[in-house]
């Protein structure tokens, strides 16, 4: 197993860990609920170091990482970020990524659910394309949360809220240097910082500081796996590890059906050819304590139609969410079904994203 | 699929269909309806459609549906799904009237 450099750091604070596909996570630090708000109303700082890092050089790098991933590098301009997949042979997922074009560089960073080396060598063996694996080399701190924009405008300056979504800056943190990812998945301002190890200390200690200045404090991945779902954000860790296909995903979005080749092009065309028979689709199951859990049956009426594959509990909206992979011809949302046994308890289907998050109500001059 | 849950597709479907035709022909996106998820984000993340692109979107709301979106309410254009259930809810109102 992959471990974390900054576990000292975070086990200082109380965090939990566990395992993920070959790396250690920070699975949980204050708990669900207080984690939650941090994120929801203030800033939350979160340990992606687990995450498998790569840079390979412009020149080689545009046709090596087109030949492997759904979506377009070549047409990701200069300081922005592409949100691709890297899928299998057969076209599903291995990995949810983002493909930053950093000057004369490409950074890569891999959420995986395929073993952390089976991902590694993926981009590394027979390296023709100059890739260096920086997976042990640096660190990755994420803060996310309704106030994470003023954590990184105190320590970067002002000009970083100008950074759209989805894009890439380079900064100094003494004397440093850092990449600043304007990215995030909850749906509130979120930011990745990846720096060397060397600094990882430094750096997590002047971003706590800055973030409990906030009213902030530090996130488990398991609180972030929740605040995705309740953002409608794809989790590779939940839904995709559990559905696998991106298409019935709803991640079409991600891909480039005009690529002449990737890995894994053609059988994704044929499945898209052939139709969806199954979609996922947002659903509310109320609040109790028989809330449903993954893998509970879907039924209308008498006929089962599918089965919930992830769910998190909504403090804004004091509800169990999910999401049901569904026979597409009722994968709609706006729908009465049964969860658990036909006559089970209700569950509506919902539009997603289902919580209109603080952040989108924040004007520029407030900042 | 019982009676209750097929008229409330067909209902739906109707908007949805209309709405997915008429983005993807006024934004020339390289999908088919059937590509664009309901829950796909259509502003940022997602299809990441920019501030002249969401304009597109409001004027094609008004000339497919009849409907205004409120300058203010802009958590509407969140995904299809959110546009989809505003313009249900307007027809709704209009035929109460």
């Amino acid at each position: 197993m992959r471990n974390l450099p900054l576990k000292k750091q975070f086990a200082a604070s109380g965090a939990s860990f566990s395992e993920r596909y070959g790396t250690e996570i920070v699975s949980q630090c204050s708990g669900y609920e207080q984690e939650y708000h941090y994120v929801r109303d203030a800033a939350g700082m979160t340990d992606f170091s687990f995450m498998q890092k790569f840079t390979v050089p412009e020149e080689s790098g545009i046709d090596f990482l087109d030949s492997l991933f759904a979506g377009n590098v070549a047409k990701t301009r200069f300081g922005r970020v592409l949100h691709t997949f890297l899928p299998d042979g057969n076209g599903n997922l291995v990995a949810d990524c983002y493909i930053a074009n950093n000057d004369e560089e490409y950074v890569v960073l891999c959420e995986s659910i395929a073993d952390d080396r089976v991902t590694r060598d993926i981009f590394t063996k027979n390296n023709t394309a100059g890739v260096t694996d920086l997976s042990e080399t640096h660190v990755v701190i994420g803060l996310d949360g309704y106030k994470a924009w003023a954590v990184v405008k105190e320590l970067f300056g002002a000009d970083v809220l100008g950074l759209p979504y989805l894009s890439i800056e380079r900064y100094d943190f003494e004397g440093t240097g850092i990449r600043l990812f304007r990215a995030g998945k909850t749906s509130e301002f979120g930011y990745l910082i990846m720096a060397p190890v060397e600094i990882g200390a430094a750096l997590f200690n002047k971003l706590l500081e800055l973030v409990k200045k906030q009213n902030g404090g530090l996130c488990g991945s398991l609180t972030h796996d929740s605040l995705r779902l309740e953002g409608r954000f794809f989790n590779i860790f939940s839904e995709g590890a559990r559905v696998k296909d991106p298409l019935p995903l709803g991640l079409q979005w991600m891909i480039d059906f005009d690529k002449d080749a990737f890995t894994g092009r053609d059988a994704l065309m044929e499945r898209r050819t052939a139709g969806l028979k199954t979609k996922i689709v947002g659903v509310n199951a109320g609040k109790g304590d028989d809330a449903l859990k993954a893998g509970s049956p879907v039924f209308d009426g008498a006929e089962r139609i599918g089965e919930i594959v992830t769910t998190c509990f909504s403090y804004i909206l004091d509800a169990t969410l999910g999401l049901a992979l569904l026979r597409s011809d009722v994968a709609f949302a706006g729908l009465e079904f049964r969860g658990g046994e036909p006559g089970g308890r209700i569950i509506n289907t919902i539009s997603m994203p289902p919580i209109m998050p603080k952040s989108l109500t924040v004007k520029l001059d407030e900042m | 699929m019982t009676e209750t849950v097929r008229v409330a597709i067909e209902k739906r479907s109707a908007v949805i269909n209309t709405f997915k035709d008429e983005l993807i022909r006024r934004l020339n996106l390289p999908y088919t309806p059937q590509d664009l998820h309901e829950d796909v984000s259509l502003l940022g993340a997602g299809l990441g459609l920019d501030s002249l692109d969401a304009l597109e979107i409001v004027l094609c709301i008004e000339n497919c549906f009849g409907i205004k979106i409120p300058d203010q309410n802009t958590s509407v254009l969140r995904s299809i799904n959110t546009v989809v259930d505003f313009v249900l809810q307007e027809q709704a109102k209009k035929v109460q009237q």
